[in-house]
């Protein structure tokens, strides 16, 4: 592998739309920049081919001059951060290949640009080969140009199952239905907040239909799947039933379709990977979306000293918005290096026009959260064989047991007395429906706690005792 | 609340022959011999089931690393009252009586293990010496260049929340067990001579003339609430998880200085190689001690650490992945004895704390000799080596 | 894409793919759907999340178990091989 820093200035995790926008603003003022990214090419889950042109670089602006002073490590991931006394230590792994490969950088500022991961929720017959992220879809077919599925039922909430349609049927994919569980009328209740922001995005609105319509795609809302079927002797997907369901997404009796399609997507918005953040104790709030989100300040300091965040983890809120708080991360983060820290307010007309940029799309953003709210309640109603934990395969049964016989009051005991949670992913896929689970509202406190992953990424025993000793 | 004939009512709040602070693993023993004994007990936990220590705990249930004295002979007592209590939970609760080795890298650390053992069985701990093929035979990838070890087959091994959700769920199921969860105890209510009458919540007053502290690593401010000193101190430890793999480790295998770390006075780091598989066939790596107050911090080095000991145990790990870590804190007194049995200074209040890592194992004749105490009995163990007046006669 | 071909060795099975493709991609542009089984239930999974978060798509690759198959693009000659049960057959 590429021999890599031991140190430097600025330390970007991410190399998504905030990460790129951040590491530029830092690079550009000279600073030693590193950007580190689970994936083989820059572009996070946006330019999945790589970077060409997007947004965030100034205009007019050649490659070398881009990467100047930035250095990237592309497929090496940042398992642990620590503080050091003024610095912060982030450990590596190297990529899927290269799992062996440990190493430790110390940088003076941090910046987390992890993203987010499609939000998931239990449905009967979800873990079936065939059905996947709505991301995941679309990264096969933007990173690999390969469709998911010869015939897709798009399912979910929010405007995403929209790009997934697009980016199916411009590959030349067939989409039987987009199934959204929201009913439309939710966007006129925040038709004020969605402008002028809305607007703009009119027009990829109206792309949007178009596809719908020249695909003869029906778009289907106050829907949801409720079961996933497969073959006789077949588990993968064969076909799902759509239930026609109220607003809390239960199920409306006799109202049920089935489809008959090999591959099923599903996408509840999204979840902000946070757990470095989490690791350094960074305080954080429940976003509109209802998902877990750091706090940053005007500036994107998080409440720890050095360690910005920017683009998904501090709400959910797309590409646009995430490539605003980067170049806010990164000027913020130049801004800390001139001062030895001191945190003082940038004074220029560029920032207020960021600012104000990044009002708009944080209201477009919350308008749209609040248009697609994803209730939980009924998922511990579901009669079919719900698989809670795909990865240590508890199902709902179990964590009911757990809740209602065993004393279970929140999601850490139900982790502990039914597994879920405990496997590979580290409930990545099930925190939502398990925190869905639990009795009352959903605290902050628990869910940082799910999101305080020790070790981000599995490391190899003997590489880390080969690291330093007690 | 469960039916009882005879008691007196109370102005307020609900009625117990006996309240359990704590719903970690030794509440809920505590919890489960009383209500056998026939009593109503009422569980009371600030948090949900086994959310203290037992929920960081790696289910140990240990006679091999106990020299002879009190704490071994409560030891294999709690052993075989583990295995009836297989009757009780049935196999819920993953208790595998899968067996401990103890290792001796070279011909010295194995003389000492020898000794060690000999003084062990006098106590009626089986121990038998292993070595070469015998040794691989029981455990397939052990390090071939060991000296030896010696062979526990009393140890087991137990998922220890689902054994305390279990067990007080049986309890709630025939009446006899009344759990609190999310309930702090903000006081404990005393009466005449300090007797204790019951334990105040920030809800409500639960009346009991019976109050066992079983509140692990906070039992010192249990007790302070009663006005007695009992001196718990955290001692911080850090357990590794691997990825699930196939059976790859089938007894439960520590490196000697295990045994002599438990021991320790030492308030600075102490690690040892302790590994384990479990059912889900994740392995579990341990061990280390430190005495660090509550501070949860991770520190990488002691990680390096374990993981290098365990190797040394288990070269065939040298490529298996870290999952995760966790760190719990075993609740520690000054001489290394568990706090248990009725407190002389408060009349009603009984202790179960203390246990120190060995909470698990331990729980089960805790239990017992408190529910024996309760009804007046002689317990099947003196109790007088953990007394709590050993820290001092005087109240706070 | 315009690029040359790669071969990689699915199962034994040679397989041409278009370098750039994920290891998932190309087992999927196969037809292959599920390319491991779980521990408990020995139930097929293939790509799920596809951004590396969910592990369900692991995969041998030249001999080193679980590998996160969406993110590891293919390499000329890659060994590719499905895992059975416990994850590490």
């Amino acid at each position: 592998m590429t021999e890599l820093a031991a140190e430097c200035d600025v330390l970007v995790i991410g190399a998504g739309a905030a990460g790129l926008s951040a590491a530029y603003e830092a690079a550009a003022d000279g600073n030693r920049v590193v950007v580190i990214d689970a994936n083989a090419r820059p572009g996070g889950q946006y330019h999945r081919r790589g970077v060409k042109d997007p947004p965030y670089f100034p205009a007019g602006t050649t490659d070398a001059q881009r990467w100047a002073n930035i250095a990237t490590y592309m497929g090496w991931q940042a398992y642990a951060a620590d503080l050091d006394g003024d610095l912060v230590v982030v450990r590596l792994r190297g990529d899927e290949r290269h799992r062996n490969d440990l190493h430790a950088v110390s940088t003076r500022v941090l910046v987390v640009a992890t993203g987010a991961v499609d939000r998931q929720l239990a449905i009967p017959g979800w873990q079936r080969p065939g059905v996947m992220a709505g991301g995941g879809a679309q990264s096969l077919i933007k990173g690999s140009g390969v469709l998911p599925g010869r015939r897709t039922l798009v399912t979910g909430t929010g405007p995403f199952l929209l790009a997934v349609t697009a980016a199916i049927v411009q590959a030349g994919g067939e989409v039987a239905a987009v199934i959204e569980a929201n009913q439309p009328r939710r966007l006129i209740r925040h038709a004020a907040q969605l402008m002028p922001t809305g607007l703009m995005k009119s027009g990829e609105a109206l792309k949007f239909a178009a596809i719908l319509a020249r695909h003869r795609i029906p778009y289907l809302t106050g829907h949801r799947v409720t079961e996933i079927h497969g073959a006789e002797d077949d588990a993968a997907v064969a076909s799902a039933v759509v239930h026609r369901v109220d607003e809390q997404w239960r199920p409306i009796e006799g109202s049920a379709r089935t489809f008959e399609v090999d591959c099923v997507t599903l996408g509840f918005g999204f979840t902000a990977q946070l757990d470095l953040l989490m690791q350094l104790d960074c305080e954080a709030v429940q976003s509109a979306d209802g998902g877990l989100a750091v706090c940053v300040d005007d500036n994107q300091m998080t409440s720890v000293p050095r360690v910005l965040a920017a683009g998904e983890t501090t709400g959910v809120g797309g590409v646009d918005l995430a490539a605003v708080e980067g170049r806010i991360a990164g000027i913020q983060a130049c801004h800390l290096l001139r001062t030895d820290g001191q945190r003082t307010q940038p004074d220029s007309k560029v920032m207020t026009g960021l600012y104000r940029r990044r009002g708009h799309l944080r209201r477009f953003a919350k308008a749209l959260a609040l248009s697609f709210p994803t209730p939980t309640a009924w998922v511990a109603e579901q009669t079919g064989d719900t698989m809670v934990c795909r990865c240590e395969e508890v199902s709902l049964t179990t964590v009911l047991e757990a809740r209602d016989d065993l004393g279970a009051t929140d999601a850490r005991a139900i982790k502990l007395l039914t597994r879920a949670g405990m496997g590979w992913c580290q409930g990545r896929m099930c925190s939502y429906t398990v925190e869905g689970l639990c009795p009352g509202p959903t605290s902050v406190a628990s869910q940082k706690a799910a999101a305080n992953r020790p070790i981000g990424v599995p490391i190899p025993l003997g590489a880390v005792a080969k690291q330093g000793r007690a | 609340m469960c039916a009882e004939v005879g008691r007196v009512t109370m102005p307020s709040g609900q009625n117990y022959d006996a309240i359990v602070i704590g719903a970690g693993v030794v509440g809920a023993c505590c919890a489960h011999y009383l209500a056998e004994a026939g009593l109503c007990v009422g569980v009371v936990d600030r948090g949900s089931v086994a959310a203290g220590t037992t929920g960081a705990g790696e289910g140990n249930i240990l006679v091999s690393d106990k020299e002879p004295g009190a704490e071994l002979d409560l030891a294999l007592l709690s052993q075989r009252l583990w295995t009836e209590l297989i009757d009780v939970i049935g196999s819920a609760c993953e208790l595998e009586a899968k067996g401990g080795i103890a290792v001796g890298y070279d011909p010295s650390t194995f003389e000492h293990l020898q000794q060690f053992a000999a003084k062990q069985r006098d106590s009626g701990v089986i121990a038998t010496e292993v070595t070469g093929g015998d040794l691989l035979a029981l455990e397939p990838h052990l390090n071939p260049e060991v000296a030896g070890a010696i062979y526990y087959p009393q140890d087991m091994q137990t998922q220890p929340m689902l054994a305390a959700a279990h067990l007080i769920a049986r309890g709630v199921r025939v009446g006899r067990i009344t759990l609190h969860t999310n309930t702090d105890v903000v006081g404990i209510r005393q009466g005449d001579g300090g007797a204790v009458t019951g334990v105040e919540t920030a809800r409500e007053t639960l009346w009991a003339p019976i109050v066992v502290n079983a509140a692990g690593t906070w039992g010192g401010q249990i007790a302070a609430m009663a006005g007695v000193e009992v001196p718990i101190l955290p001692r911080r430890g850090f357990i590794l998880v691997t990825e699930p793999l196939p059976t790859t480790v089938h007894r439960k295998v520590y490196s000697a200085q295990y045994v002599a770390n438990v021991a320790s006075d030492e308030a600075s780091l102490q690690t040892a190689a302790v590994v384990e598989g479990t059912e889900s066939g994740t392995i579990l790596i341990g061990a280390s001690r430190e005495r660090v107050g509550f501070d949860r911090t991770r520190d990488w080095s002691i990680v390096s650490t374990l993981a290098a000991q365990a190797l040394q145990l288990f070269p065939v790990l040298e490529k298996v992945a870290l999952m995760r870590t966790y760190g719990g804190f075993r609740p520690y007194c000054p001489d290394h004895m568990p706090v248990i049995g009725p407190d002389a200074r408060v009349p009603g209040l009984l202790h179960a704390c203390g246990h120190e890592g060995a909470g698990v194992g331990l729980a089960a004749a805790t239990g017992h000799v408190i529910a024996q105490s309760v009804m007046g009995q002689t317990t099947s163990i003196d109790l007088q080596p953990f007394a709590a007046e050993r820290f001092g006669a005087l109240h706070v | 894409m315009s690029d040359p071909l790669c071969t990689v060795v699915i199962d034994g099975r040679p397989v041409q793919v278009s370098p750039g493709m994920s290891v998932a991609a190309a087992m999927m542009s196969t037809g292959l759907r599920a390319w491991r089984t779980t521990r408990h239930g020995q139930a097929p999974r293939g790509l799920f999340c596809g951004i590396g978060a969910c592990f369900d798509c692991l995969v041998m690759l030249n001999g080193e178990p679980n590998v996160r198959a969406c993110l590891v693009t293919v390499e000329p000659g890659d060994a590719i091989t499905t895992q059975g049960g416990a994850t590490n057959d």
